[in-house]
């Protein structure tokens, strides 16, 4: 169930451009990535906002869509974030993720 | 092995430093406002001469963590293959030893990988979604108006209230507790992290080449933000104050940014090879195109180096300046996140090479 302090990703979507130049301008909320233009053309961002703020965000000519609880995912991936330091050994470096091949 | 913590970071750029005679340990000169102090990595065969040099960043906003493995895993596997004397294979995008060593030969490639480290270490331990960096000078002790939106605080159009048209939504803001985060800083480089990549840019004389790494919308984006590009007539250009007000209208005729065409075409043959590159991985596709959106950005690193070379009238000072958006979100899963690390590694070698020819 979201808090006060929960932060859901939303996917906002406006029927035209001055509608969404409108609500970016009015809201202000906080964008993640781009804006993308659908075929129907309208167009599309993700906002990572309160339950308030996406309530806030719907209006004539914008639909808003709950993608996920943008809190909870960022917690669960701070928890795959690396403890100490693997590289303290004197002979530990980057590997790099590539594979190292020969020509052939 | 999980995403780097920010020690991490550091320890990882240190250790390539001291293993690789090819790698040349950078400190920069200022330390963030909690206190740590940053390095870079120079990457290529020595010569007398400065070398051209491609210049890579990543870590400025906080929350984008996996653009600091991108960088320091790129290091790692260009001076690892040109020691081994191999190629490298990211999924179904080769690159011959021979390859491998024209990068390392040609070019400085310097890394950048955390500009941001305060911010990272926020967003990390405390609030996933933190943006900025954590300087609590404007803040007048509210904590949602402390740090500053990096990638705002470049010297570019700065005073986007005289430069843009009144209607134009520029996503910058002069608000430190502005919920879009954006908060552009009280003066352009008014951090110490910004700071020091104008120093990179200012210490590699011969770069040619920058690219921020950002998250996300899987994009290669190049100059400029501010508006659509043109490259009809010079008169419209950034410096001219009578366009001021005129900016940033998409569909608006009122404006357009002057790009030597020149530029623009180098521009896009470098991103497209970037995305070709990337999508030979595993088929991912990322779109080559101009920055401008339907909200114009100013203040940003890529602008701002490109504009170098226009404000001092240097064209041998020329950066083609590029922001990629890795990724459909900001904190993938890590074992989708070593993915997009091989995604883009394979589409920054191939840029690099690209940049040799």
């Amino acid at each position: 169930m979201p808090t006060a302090y929960t932060i859901l990703r939303v996917r906002v979507t406006a029927q035209d451009a001055d509608t969404l130049r409108a609500l970016l301008r009015d809201a202000r909320p906080d964008v993640g990535g781009r804006i993308g233009q659908n075929p129907d053309g309208s167009l599309s961002f993700d906002a990572y906002v309160s339950p308030e703020q996406a309530q806030d965000l719907a209006r004539e000519g914008v639909s808003v869509e709950t993608i996920e609880d943008a809190t909870a995912n960022g917690r669960a991936r701070q928890a795959e974030v690396g403890e100490g330091d693997r590289f303290a050994a004197e002979d530990a470096v980057p590997q790099g993720l590539a594979l190292k091949v020969q020509d052939i | 092995m999980p995403y780097l913590n920010i020690n991490e970071v550091e320890s990882g750029v240190i250790s390539l430093a001291a293993a690789f005679p090819k790698a040349e340990l950078v400190q920069l000169p200022e330390p963030t406002f909690e206190g740590r102090t940053c390095h870079a990595l120079r990457i290529g065969t020595h010569r007398l001469e400065p070398k051209p040099a491609v210049v890579l960043i990543g870590g400025a906003h906080a929350r984008e963590w996996g653009s600091s493995e991108i960088l320091v895993n790129l290091a790692a596997d260009l001076l690892h293959a040109h020691t081994g004397g191999t190629g490298l294979a990211y999924g179904g995008t080769s690159f011959t030893s021979a390859q491998v060593r024209t990068i390392m030969e040609e070019l400085d490639v310097v890394v950048f990988p955390l500009v941001n480290p305060d911010g990272r270490n926020y967003s990390q331990t405390v609030d996933p979604m933190w943006r900025r960096n954590r300087n609590p000078a404007r803040s007048g002790g509210n904590p949602a108006a402390i740090g500053v939106d990096l990638n705002r605080n470049y010297d570019h159009l700065f005073d986007y209230r005289t430069a843009f048209h009144p209607l134009a939504p520029v996503r910058v803001s002069d608000d430190p507790a502005d919920p879009d985060q954006v908060y552009q800083g009280p003066e352009p480089f008014s951090e110490v992290e910004t700071r020091n990549v104008r120093w990179l840019l200012d210490r590699f004389t011969r770069t040619h080449w920058f690219v921020d790494v950002h998250s996300y919308t899987q994009k290669m984006l190049y100059v400029w933000g501010d508006d659509q590009n043109q490259s009809v007539d010079p008169a419209k250009n950034f410096r001219n104050p009578l366009f001021d007000g005129k900016r940033g209208l998409k569909d608006g005729l009122l404006y357009a940014e002057f790009v030597d065409e020149g530029d623009a075409d180098d521009s896009a043959v470098l991103a497209e090879r970037f995305c070709e590159a990337l999508k030979g991985v595993r088929g991912t596709e990322y779109t080559p195109e101009p920055a401008f959106d339907l909200y114009p950005t100013c203040g940003t690193s890529d602008d701002y180096a490109y504009a170098r070379h226009i404000l001092s009238d240097q064209e041998e000072e020329k950066i083609l300046a590029f922001t990629i958006e890795w990724g459909t979100a900001f904190h993938p899963p890590w074992a989708e996140m070593k993915k997009i690390v091989l995604d883009v590694d394979a589409g920054l070698v191939q840029f690099c090479l690209t940049a040799a020819a």
